[in-house]
């Protein structure tokens, strides 16, 4: 299950979260450790390079991409190479969408596109599409070309 | 929450973010846009998007908020834009409305779901899976059924994926869509098959055959999705952890398909694999090689992701087959200095499981460097890691003795000390060597320890350890030191230390007695009352003269009680005219969650007290029930029952009954369990209803006061018998008790409580409760010294049975007898059987039986029966046991 997909600012302030199968009441400690792990390590790292780490029987994968921090959770069969891989398509699609590694402004300014890639991309939990351009086509109500 | 909710608005002009001020109340006033007659699209999708971004900050609409827009977004299905409908169905799947509600939208979905564009179906399954109930499914189970084995491998994981979502709600439906999934596995498409494959595999979970067959064929086919592969390596593993070790050639089924992934092109399927094979049981190191190969080559990968599993796996191999991975070290040693804080302590406690003895001090001196830059929580796995180490290596104790002490001087969090302090003191237990330079390096650390906890701990480890040395004098300076330095509660502590050198070293006892008089002055009470307890018990003058054991027993031993069960009674003692009764402490251990259990098995204890000299379970409910005064006069107890649970699992009350059976009497002790937060029971008994038990006549009843929740107490009702009878019966059983609302914040219970009750299951009891299981080392000595005065001989015919074992086991349970030298046991196919059984029934009278089985071609049993035994009328009894 792919238990959380977290965006942020760089200040660690929330754009985007996405929970599966995570109790209300835990969410708020998830949160804040991402967001704390995320201080502790990010800095200084280059676009796109991934960070991991795992918390009890979680994986959790995490980079930068332009001024947003995106921090995916996983467990069981999402463990830290599955979860390398929803991230890649999670990078690329805001990439796609924005046109570039986005800063805040732009991430907020293509806010309803970026939620429905996410929704092509994870739906609730499950990795569903991992093709950018297929993804593309998709939030746009477009068949994918290739079948 | 608010700490990380919404932006803040003193942001740069150019940074300033178009949800700036963003109001729920003012973009639920804005959504009315949605009911135009001239839709907007452009601007709905805009308001949707804050919808969206209220709801992804974790804000949350009240149930008439929720219905309000998503009737109005029920209105936007009129609008033909494209970018509008695609909003729209996001919007419904995150307003989740409610199954009432739901009815409004399924014809616009349903309608979307046989349109001509393949995108308008996709979305309307899922949309429809998400907010659809059983009925409404059946009715759609047929699109869905096509929709799998579409051409379109977007409509096709759409249903596929809601297909993952619904078995767990709708099992039954989704099963009957197997011979689709399976059609789908066969996909050209990547990702269809890999949703296929996941589904079909839930599907068939349970039937360990029908997975077998998946994971035979698809691992001779061709499986097109890397992380499709990645599952079918995982199912592989599990089929051959289920089946039987090896074939007959003696080869691993599936070895060579795992081996054949581990030359996969995606890193992800060979790391899979590599992993799929260290984990196999009983790996050799055969089959082991090629795995750790290529974790070994993806430890200097440029991928920081790559080196965190490989060096996680390797980590867990170092734990079983530390040799194997010895031919990493060199890559490992590299990763010590890994940016990534995780994969640098991986890797040291890696080395620390693989390295050898004479490597020990170098790794050492590379970890102390390591240690400053790294936080608590990698800390504490190192120290961790060091005393397995140590255990390992106990001759290197000097050196991990030393570099624990170090760190131990050092700045750190709580946890990190304590982490350390455990490791020493399991050392000290563990390496009688390393037990002085252990006790100094604690008694420097509480010189300097602001944790008043670890304090304390250390302090009464002291008082255990400390006596038994050499030279128990060197210690006194430094547990004095805390009486004059420290806060009341170590200072309390540091008492009782004193107190135990004073009762254990009968040198010493006179120079303790002065120390001890200096605390009667103390500004602290506790402190005062400790000294002043002491200096009384142990002996009036303090001359050297040997402290009684009794006083020992009654100052240092164990309570006997577990101390939470204490504090809880004390907490709920309220102050009245009646003493607090110690002996009214339930006994038995409230039951931890099972998470507890687990990691409290793993860790060795430390610091905590030492494990409790196992007492056996009827010497504790002798005591327990001879405290109880309406049973005092019942005699002695002959046997007590294991727990019978009366209630299924996860019920409201959890009660389970324990028969103790006396000569004269029977005592049914109802172990009750409160697991509602929010009651309070009081006045608890168990009216038990014996008119199936003629022979039983109920005496006494001993009421359970109050059953806060989680905290297990006992309530007893007591029947008489006559004595020498085998008296049997049923017993109904009903829990009867006034319930009382509890206010979770506060943890108060209301004045006035209800009365209730809770139908129990029945009770019985029946021949084998008389009969103690206590078994002989020599049969055949012990039968013939009981000798044939008493034997009586019979033939049963027990009937047709199942298997002459299921006879045999059905005879031993109705004696309830001990089965000999394993006689129990019977050989598969055999016609016939002896089994041998001993016990003591009750009066403490010694019971032999010998039993012949045999069994003909119709499955009819017949057996004979000897019994010997010290009284007649007891080997009577047995015949009339089984007779009855």
């Amino acid at each position: 299950m792919l238990l959380a997909v977290l965006i942020t600012n760089s200040e660690g302030n929330i754009l985007v979260e996405r929970f599966n199968g995570v109790p209300g009441e835990e969410r708020l400690h998830w949160r804040s450790f991402l967001v704390k792990l995320g201080a502790d390590n990010l800095k200084g790292v280059k676009n796109e390079e991934l960070c991991v780490a795992s918390h009890k029987s979680v994986y959790i994968v995490y980079t930068v991409l332009g001024h947003v921090n995106i921090y995916l959770v996983g467990k069981d069969e999402y463990d830290e190479l599955a979860l390398s891989e929803a991230i890649f398509v999670v990078t690329s699609a805001i990439k796609d969408v924005c046109g570039k590694p986005p800063t805040e402004r732009l991430f907020l300014d293509k806010y309803g596109r970026i939620c429905l890639c996410l929704d092509e991309i994870v739906w609730k939990g499950l990795l569903e599409n991992t093709d950018k351009d297929r993804i593309k086509r998709l939030v746009r109500l477009k068949p994918p070309t290739e079948f | 929450m608010a700490q990380f909710v919404k932006k803040d608005d003193d942001r740069d002009e150019e940074e300033y973010s178009p949800f700036l001020g963003i109001e729920k109340g003012s973009v639920l006033q804005e959504a009315r846009v949605f009911n135009d007659p001239q839709l907007d699209s452009r601007r709905c999708s805009q308001v949707i998007t804050k919808l969206l971004y209220l709801l992804n900050q974790g804000e949350t609409f009240t149930k008439v908020e929720a219905t309000e827009v998503f009737f109005a977004v029920t209105k936007l299905f009129q609008s033909k834009d494209i970018g509008l409908r695609r909003m729209v169905y996001l919007i419904i799947k995150e307003l989740s409305p409610s199954s009432d509600e739901v009815i409004i939208v399924t014809s616009s979905l349903m309608k979307d779901m046989n349109s001509k564009t393949d995108v308008y179906r996709a979305n309307a399954i899922r949309v429809l899976c998400r907010i659809t109930d059983g009925t409404l499914l059946t009715q759609i189970e047929r699109y869905l059924k096509q929709a799998i084995v579409d051409k379109n491998p977007v409509v096709a994981s759409a249903a596929l994926v809601s297909g993952i979502h619904l078995l767990q709600t709708n099992p039954e439906i989704v099963k009957r869509w197997s011979n689709e999934v399976q059609e789908a596995v066969q996909s050209r498409a990547a990702l269809v098959q890999f949703h296929a494959l996941a589904l079909l595999h839930q599907i068939r979970q349970n039937d360990r055959l029908a997975v077998s067959k998946l994971v035979t064929s698809l691992t001779r086919g061709t499986v097109r999705s890397p992380l499709a592969q990645c599952l079918l390596i995982r199912y592989t593993s599990q089929v051959i952890r289920e089946s039987s070790m090896n074939n007959q050639s003696g080869d691993r089924p599936f070895y060579d398909y795992l081996e054949g992934c581990l030359r996969h092109k995606a890193e992800m399927v060979i790391f899979e694999a590599a992993r799929a094979i260290t984990e196999l049981n009983g790996v050799t190191s055969r089959e082991l090689t090629p795995a750790i190969t290529v974790l070994q080559l993806f430890l200097s990968s440029s991928k920081p992701v790559l080196r965190f599993a490989a060096v996680r796996t390797l980590n867990k191999v170092a734990m079983t087959h530390p040799m194997a991975v010895t031919n990493c070290n060199i890559d490992m040693e590299s990763l010590i200095s890994d940016q990534n804080r995780s994969i640098a302590t991986l890797a040291i406690t890696t080395l620390l499981k693989t390295g050898n003895e004479s490597g020990v001090d170098r790794l050492m001196k590379q970890i102390t460097n390591f240690m400053s830059d790294i936080a608590d929580e990698f800390k504490i796995v190192v120290v961790d890691a060091i005393r397995s180490l140590c255990l390992k290596f106990p001759l290197k104790y000097r050196s991990l003795m030393n570099f624990l002490s170090n760190i131990l001087r050092e700045e750190g969090g709580f946890e990190y000390k304590k982490a350390i302090v455990d490791s020493i003191v399991i050392l000290i237990r563990d390496i009688p060597d390393a037990k002085e330079s252990g006790l100094l390096h604690l008694c420097e650390f509480i010189e300097d320890c602001e944790f008043t906890y670890l304090s304390t701990q250390i302090l009464h480890f002291l008082g255990v350890e400390g006596p038994k040395t050499s030279d128990p004098s060197k210690y006194i300076r430094y547990i004095y030191n805390r009486v004059i330095l420290e806060n009341a509660t170590v200072r309390a502590s540091a008492v009782s230390t004193l107190a135990k050198f004073g009762a254990m070293v009968d040198s010493l006892k006179p120079r303790i007695f002065i120390l001890l008089r200096r605390c009667l002055y103390d500004n602290d009470d506790e402190v005062r009352d400790r000294a002043t307890l002491y200096l009384n018990t142990l002996g009036g003058d303090g001359s050297v003269v040997e402290t009684d054991k009794d006083v020992k027993d009654f100052l240092f031993g164990s309570l006997d009680i577990p101390l939470v069960n204490l504090e809880t009674s004390l907490k709920n003692y309220e102050p009245t005219e009646e003493q607090f009764d110690i002996s009214s402490v339930p006994k038995e251990v409230k039951s931890q969650p099972l998470a507890e259990k687990k990691s409290a098995g793993k860790k060795p204890t430390a610091l905590g007290a030492p494990p409790a000299a196992p007492t056996s379970t009827v010497d504790a409910y002798e005591k327990l029930l001879s405290s109880i005064p309406e049973f005092s006069t019942f005699g002695q107890l002959f046997k007590s029952s294991a727990p019978v649970e009366l209630t299924e699992a996860e019920t409201e009350y959890a009660v389970n009954v324990v028969k103790h059976i006396f000569d004269k009497h029977v005592v049914f002790q109802y172990n009750c369990t409160n697991t509602i937060p929010e009651q309070l029971l009081e006045n608890v008994i168990v009216v038990v209803d014996a008119s199936e038990a003629e022979e039983f006549a109920e005496v006494a009843t001993k009421p359970l006061k109050a059953l806060p929740y989680d905290t297990p107490g006992q309530t007893f009702v007591a029947f008489e018998k006559q004595e020498g009878v085998l008296a049997v019966g049923r017993f109904s059983n009903e829990l009867k008790f006034i319930v009382k609302e509890v206010d979770p914040s506060t943890g108060e219970a209301e004045e006035d409580g209800v009365e209730d009750e809770y139908q129990l299951e029945d009770s019985e009891i029946v021949a084998a409760d008389y009969m103690l299981k206590v078994g002989v080392s020599n049969f055949r000595n012990a039968w013939e010294s009981l000798g044939p005065d008493f034997e009586r001989i019979d033939e049963y015919g027990l009937g047709p049975r199942e298997s002459l074992s299921e006879a045999v086991n059905a005879v031993i349970n109705l004696l309830g007898m001990q089965p000999c030298e394993g006689t129990e046991v019977v050989a598969a196919n055999s016609r016939s059987h002896s089994c041998l059984l001993s016990g003591v029934y009750i009066g403490n009278v010694k019971v032999l039986v010998r039993l012949s089985f045999g069994v003909d071609s119709s499955k009819e049993v017949a057996m004979k029966l000897a019994v010997r035994s010290e009284d007649e009328s007891v080997s009577d009894a047995i015949h009339e046991i089984v007779a009855n």
